[in-house]
């Protein structure tokens, strides 16, 4: 744990400095996991401040100091999960918005003004992304923070309140999901291409 | 992407999801970050007390009106009175009169 339980005592007391320095100290972490969950880097501050907001509000209900990280990995959690739930439709019809020339253009003039090594990540991240976005909410974030957070199964036991067994389960499962749909994706643009090459 | 076999597609979604992990490290936050943070949570502690004062004057409306109505139903009153202290039984028989003692008397006579 990266503060000691006295800090978090005082801060469930009200006193405003030490919920500061708890905030402080676990905001680029908590930042980092929400801009990797929810992939969109514009609102990750908006979505941080809603966890640690409900940190402040819930805080005198912890009653002991292990539980405090897996506790704000499930607030997390379930703040990403609500950003994603609300925006999954927006961001759906913000894309079938663009034509295949214009998505073309945008790709090609950000592509100019980025180096090769930004550009390569920026091409994990799309491809991922694309991956996780044919899955449901569920398995994106419990597929992330396993696999890309590294979580072990015994702290996402503590998260989800679910023993080993189930979550070994329900990961197998969102891995097959998520094999699936990108098998088919490539299948899709395999079909498209050959469909192109003939034209 | 084409994979060839169950390892291999595991063992490529692997890679790329730690590829992932380092496209998108952690963000610094930007300088707004506590001011922001700060005028939320006192923005909702403003909601949550005006709340609060709202469901305690709902509250103590509840009961003074509870307190009404149980005096009106308990404080004695006349039988013309809206809140009658006659028992149920007393009710009924003041309201059929026909089926009194008497009348069954005279039906009894007459056989």
């Amino acid at each position: 744990m990266l503060v000691d339980f006295e800090l978090i005592k005082r801060a469930q007391a009200g006193e405003g400095p030490a919920f500061n320095e708890i905030v402080l100290v676990y905001r680029k972490r908590i930042l980092g996991t929400i801009a990797r969950l929810i992939s969109r880097p514009e609102d990750v501050e908006d979505v941080a401040q809603e966890v640690f907001l409900r940190l402040y509000f819930s805080l005198d209900q912890l009653r002991t100091a292990e539980v405090f990280e897996p506790w704000l990995y499930r607030l997390t959690v379930n703040a990403a999960y609500d950003y994603l739930r609300k925006h999954r439709r927006r961001m759906e019809s913000r894309m079938s918005d663009l034509s295949e020339q214009q998505v073309i253009i945008a790709d090609a003039v950000a592509g100019r003004r980025m180096d090769h090594d930004a550009r390569q990540r920026r091409l994990v991240s799309e491809t991922v992304d694309a991956m996780l976005s044919a899955v449901s909410d569920a398995d994106r974030i419990l597929l992330t923070l396993k696999e890309v957070e590294g979580l072990s199964l015994k702290e996402l036991e503590k998260i989800y309140k679910v023993n080993e067994n189930a979550l070994k389960v329900r990961l197998f499962r969102a891995r097959q999901r998520v094999l699936r749909a990108s098998g088919e994706a490539a299948r899709e643009a395999g079909a498209k291409g050959a469909a192109r090459a003939e034209v | 992407m084409f994979w060839t076999s169950r390892g291999a597609d595991d063992a490529a979604l692997d890679s790329l999801l730690r590829a992932y992990r380092e496209a998108i490290p952690d963000p610094d936050p930007s300088a707004n970050f506590m001011p922001e943070l700060w005028r939320r949570i006192e923005e909702r502690q403003r909601s949550v007390f005006f709340l609060g004062r709202w469901a305690r004057a709902f509250v103590t409306a509840a009961a003074v009106l509870s307190l009404v109505m149980a005096a009106l139903l308990y404080i004695p009153r006349g039988h013309n009175s809206l809140f009658s202290v006659e028992s149920y039984v007393e009710a009924l028989s003041s309201g059929h009169a026909q089926d009194s003692a008497d009348t069954v008397e005279t039906v009894v006579d007459e056989l």
